[in-house]
């Protein structure tokens, strides 16, 4: 249509007729200047006087300033013009306060920025497309025991309910599982899936990858898909990748494709970076070992029902085919999206949270501009007198509150981005990467702006309406209106500020809590020297072919001696495994002790040990306390022997020594030749047990850790020690921990509950120091009459601010009251938390009150100071 | 003095359109009174309405402007019809004779129908 397009090229014309508008307007003024000269030249030329001539062009005209604005009004787009002045007021207004502003869009920033976040984060873990076709036909398949719920099952019967299972398209099996890549620098441990070669066909990630994983993996072909994230780290993205071979555990591999961006496997949480066909993996024919989840696909129209009541079947007849295995196991199915929703939950509850907090800023935020605009009220009062209509002065203080959203929601966009940075450090220290794929993308910018515009209707639209609903009259006479009204609205606000302030007491005594309960179990002795700069390598010739025990033994022995030469090392020791990893050190052996009765008459125990070499004790600097360490004589063939903890001596040889007993470990009589002061084995907090050491040569492994204490700098030592392992044996894969690592990971849940309550509790105090702000400064914008005659009777600045700060700390009194009492009835469920501390601490209650006290005696400082400056004089001329 | 006419919503336009037409490149003033003597000093033309229409003309680009000098050797604004202009008059003129065509119909006397 020409008529649409010709009416969207004057439109245009017109946005740019108001970018140019001096320009226009001078323009047109001298276009008016020469219309005019040349009526006046005509008329002269007619006998009229130079004047006369003048006066009838104007009126021929039709007045010059009433045509300007005409031509202004066609030139550029009225309303704009009217929202760019909307603006630019504002701007100006929100400058000229810049108090004001900072406070309102810090607030409204960190609401948006912590509810930004979270939604990023409900929206990786469950709301983001899930990595499949159609996954509303995906489920779950779930069995039943006597003992419990169990989703594993060996391949043999995946195939089973694939084959028999009508209602299914198909059924894949995942097993989730850990390789190491090489590279031409480094190894690197990384998250595999070992899967059925259906996985990516049945899930329809990508509708070439599927079949051509298929074909390959039935041929038994020795292939890989390598996610897209390692494919740009490690491999530079090489688009010539696809059908290379890479080297995985010390096997290559050919590259058969990519796995589209973003597909991380089925877990929100465990990104995948490798998937593997579990044709070259073994194991597939076994229908004992269940190491398979299984997820299949409804055929179309069939219902979950239908499938359930097939699935039901086939798991009774496999209950009757194979007892052994299955007797008592029933099978069935579950929707998988529904199984992410519910495992999500947690999130949404969060969401529900920080919607909560984001509510509260919007109530403060309100409360501060309804302070600000109580005293605009004349300034308002006189525009409606002179005839603005109320609704562009709404328009107008709603300008004004969307630049302070979008002011705060850019901010917020920036503290969410901040916040994502830092989840790497939140998730607990683990080898492989965990952690959601968070990122600035449109749903995110979407979700911002849609929010913050919400709440400027929720912080905005109110004192808006509030602020123009005004007897303008009254106001203008008596400078007061509806007092009545807005004193309900003053109460509300008050148990608004109350609620806030004793949520952060509460919040802050339970950080208080936290944080003793850290610092002291920091102080733990651990049974080792935490001071020294230790490094661990755990080293794993297992998954190397051809290392016999007599090769693996010589493997460390080299490694050992070399590294004890490198400068800088102090100390060397090896182990089969390192103490305070929360897994590898629950092994035990069974251990008997002849001569001393067994708890309930049990002829063994089980001891948690550890294998150790000669230098262990010293590298770790855990003392011996009684007799000798282990030494190179404790050989394979020497007498068979043992260190153990002072623990386990106290325990079975109380009142005596227990050097020269002996004990049998395994079958194998071994003689006490020292006792070693406790060390933690799996976590600081744990209390002391029986712990024993064997030397190493004497119960060698196939894996161990070589423990290297090599002075402060670390990474000096692990590049010097890469050149030890690849001269070794470059095949080797080896893994890097430093004791920094282990801290972290030892104390991370810790250290994680002081961060997030600590953060809360800050919030918490923040915002309530701003609801209280906004109600003391609102108080005092009221009372500047009453003040004013206070003062004109005598009150000094001294009293006005004593009486304003006592409205505040009332108000902060009650919250903290309230709040610790609160605390009292909840810090109890810290309990098990909590070490060396009581949730009783008088110390924590006290010091979150002090705490909350003084920031309140803060925030009301400035409004209080404000009243106190008032001028008597000007207050009650005001009248 | 007969009462004249006010100009008629939406044939400001076309006047503009026909006599620039007719005149060729003209400036804000001359347009005007051109237009007046047309119509025979019936229409009571405001002069400073014509600018107004002339902006809308050119945004939507049925005609162009550049500075010039005029016959009494001032710096006036010139006006001309664009390509698109040319044919917006043909076509206004076309819909308008069919407009005036159907009322005339109905403005005949009553017998006649």
């Amino acid at each position: 249509m020409p008529n649409l397009a010709r009416r969207f090229r004057a439109i245009c014309s017109r946005f740019a007729g108001l970018l140019h508008m001096d320009h226009g307007n001078d323009d047109f003024t001298a276009e008016l200047e020469s219309h005019v000269a040349m009526d006046v030249d005509d008329g002269i030329r007619t006998g009229l006087a130079p004047d006369e001539a003048r006066r009838q062009a104007l009126i021929r005209l039709g007045g010059l300033e009433q045509t300007r604005q005409t031509f202004r009004e066609r030139r550029s787009l009225p309303w704009v013009e009217i929202l760019i002045r909307d603006v630019r007021y504002g701007l100006r207004g929100l400058a000229k306060n810049p108090g004001f502003t900072t406070v309102a869009v810090l607030t409204l920033a960190l609401g948006i920025g912590v509810t930004s976040t979270i939604f990023a984060v409900a929206d990786a873990a469950l709301l983001r497309s899930w990595p499949a076709a159609e996954p509303e036909r995906l489920v779950r398949i779930v069995a039943n025991t006597p003992q419990g719920p169990d989703d594993l099952f060996s391949y043999p019967e995946s195939q089973d309910l694939a084959a028999q299972g009508k209602s299914l398209e198909g059924v894949l099996a995942y097993s989730r599982h850990s390789a190491i890549l090489h590279t031409a620098s480094e190894s690197r441990q990384l998250v595999d899936e070992v899967v059925s070669p259906n996985y990516f066909s049945l899930l329809g990630t990508d509708p070439k990858l599927g079949p051509r994983f298929l074909a390959a993996a039935k041929n038994h072909e020795r292939i890989v898909v390598i996610s897209n994230a390692v494919w740009q780290r490690f491999f530079g993205a090489d688009p010539r990748l696809v059908g290379k071979q890479i080297s995985l555990t010390g096997r290559s591999f050919t590259v058969i494709g990519i796995a589209p961006p973003g597909f991380r496997g089925l877990m929100p949480f465990v990104p995948v970076e490798l998937w593997l066909p579990l044709t070259t993996w073994g194991g597939e024919n076994d229908r004992g070992s269940r190491d398979f989840e299984l997820l299949g696909r409804l055929r179309p129209g069939v219902t979950a029902a239908e499938a359930r009541a097939e699935i039901d079947t086939i798991g009774r007849r496999m209950a009757q085919d194979y007892p052994a295995l299955n007797r008592g196991r029933t099978v069935s199915i579950v929707s998988e999206r529904q199984r992410l929703r519910e495992a999500a939950a947690p999130t949404l509850l969060m969401m529900i949270a920080v919607g909560m907090v984001l509510l509260i800023c919007c109530a403060n935020v309100a409360g501060l501009i309804l302070a600000r605009s109580d005293g605009r009220r004349k300034e308002i009062a006189m525009r409606l007198a002179l005839g603005a209509t109320r609704a562009r002065l709404i328009r107008q203080l709603l300008t004004e509150s969307v630049l302070l959203a979008a002011g705060s929601a850019a901010l917020g966009l920036l503290l969410a981005v901040f916040l994502f940075r830092l989840q790497p450090a939140l998730m607990p220290p683990s080898k492989v990467a965990l952690g959601l794929d968070l990122h600035l993308d449109a749903t995110l910018i979407l979700f911002t702006t849609v929010s913050s515009m919400l709440a400027v209707l929720i912080f905005g639209l109110s004192p808006a309406l509030q602020a123009t609903r005004v007897d303008y009259v009254a106001a203008l006479k008596r400078g007061e209106t509806g007092a009545d009204r807005s004193r309900r609205r003053v109460t509300l606000r008050n148990a608004l500020v109350v609620v806030e302030i004793a949520l952060a007491a509460t919040l802050l005594t339970a950080s208080g809590l936290v944080l003793r309960s850290l610092l002291a179990s920091r102080r733990i002795d651990l049974g080792f020297d935490r001071q020294r700069d230790f490094v661990f390598f755990d080293m794993e010739p297992n998954l190397v072919a051809g290392y016999t025990p007599a090769r693996t033994a010589a493997f460390f022995d080299e490694v050992e001696t070399r590294t004890a030469a490198l400068p800088g090392v102090k100390h060397a020791g090896l182990a089969q495994r390192v103490l305070l990893s929360e897994t590898e050190g629950a092994v035990s052996k069974r251990v008997s002790i002849p001569g001393v009765q067994l708890p309930q008459d049990q002829p063994t125990i089980p001891v948690k040990f550890n294998a150790v070499d000669g230098n262990y004790f010293q590298a770790m600097g855990t003392r011996i306390l009684e007799g000798r360490a282990f030494a190179i004589t404790d050989s394979g063939t020497a007498l068979k022997v043992a260190v153990i903890s002072r623990n386990m001596a106290n325990r079975f040889w109380p009142g005596g020594s227990a050097l020269g007993r002996q004990i049998v470990v395994d079958g194998t009589a071994c003689i006490v030749v020292g006792v070693a002061e406790d060390a933690k084995i799996n976590g600081p907090r744990e209390d002391p047990e029986p712990y024993l050491y064997l030397p190493f040569a004497q119960w060698p492994s196939n894996h161990a850790s070589l423990i290297v204490d090599g002075g402060a700098d670390s990474r000096a030592l692990i590049a010097a020690e890469r050149i030890v392992f690849q001269s070794a044996d470059h095949n080797v894969p080896y893994e890097v921990r430093t004791i920094g690592y282990l801290m972290r990971q030892s104390f991370w849940s810790d250290q994680t509950l002081v961060g997030f309550v600590g953060t809360l509790g800050m919030l918490a105090i923040f915002l309530g120091a701003i609801g209280l702000y906004g109600v003391i400064a609102f108080i005092v914008n009221r009372r500047t009459r009453e003040i004013g005659i206070r003062m004109a009777f005598g009150a000094e600045r001294r009293n006005i601010v004593q009486l304003m700060l006592r409205q505040g700390l009332a108000l902060a009194g009650i919250g903290a009251c309230v709040g610790l009492v609160a605390s009292l009835l909840t810090t109890r469920f810290l309990a098990s938390v909590l070490y060396g501390v009581k949730p009783t601490d008088p110390l924590s209650f006290a010091a979150s009150a002090i705490f909350v006290v003084l920031v309140a005696l803060a925030a009301c400082w400035i409004p209080a100071r404000r009243a106190a400056s008032v001028d008597p004089m000007q207050a009650l001329r005001v009248e | 003095m007969a009462e004249k006419a006010d100009v008629w919503q939406g044939t400001l336009a076309l006047m503009v359109l026909r006599t620039l037409e007719t005149m060729g490149p003209q400036h804000g003033y001359g347009l005007a009174r051109r237009i007046e003597q047309t119509s025979d000093q019936l229409l009571a033309l405001n002069y400073g309405t014509l600018y107004p229409a002339l902006l809308r003309l050119e945004q939507e680009g049925f005609i162009r402007s550049r500075w010039g000098s005029s016959d009494n050797n001032r710096r006036a604004k010139f006006y001309e019809l664009t390509e698109a202009g040319h044919r917006q008059g043909k076509k206004a003129i076309a819909e308008w004779e069919q407009a005036t065509e159907i009322l005339a119909r109905f403005l005949r006397p009553a017998a006649e129908a």
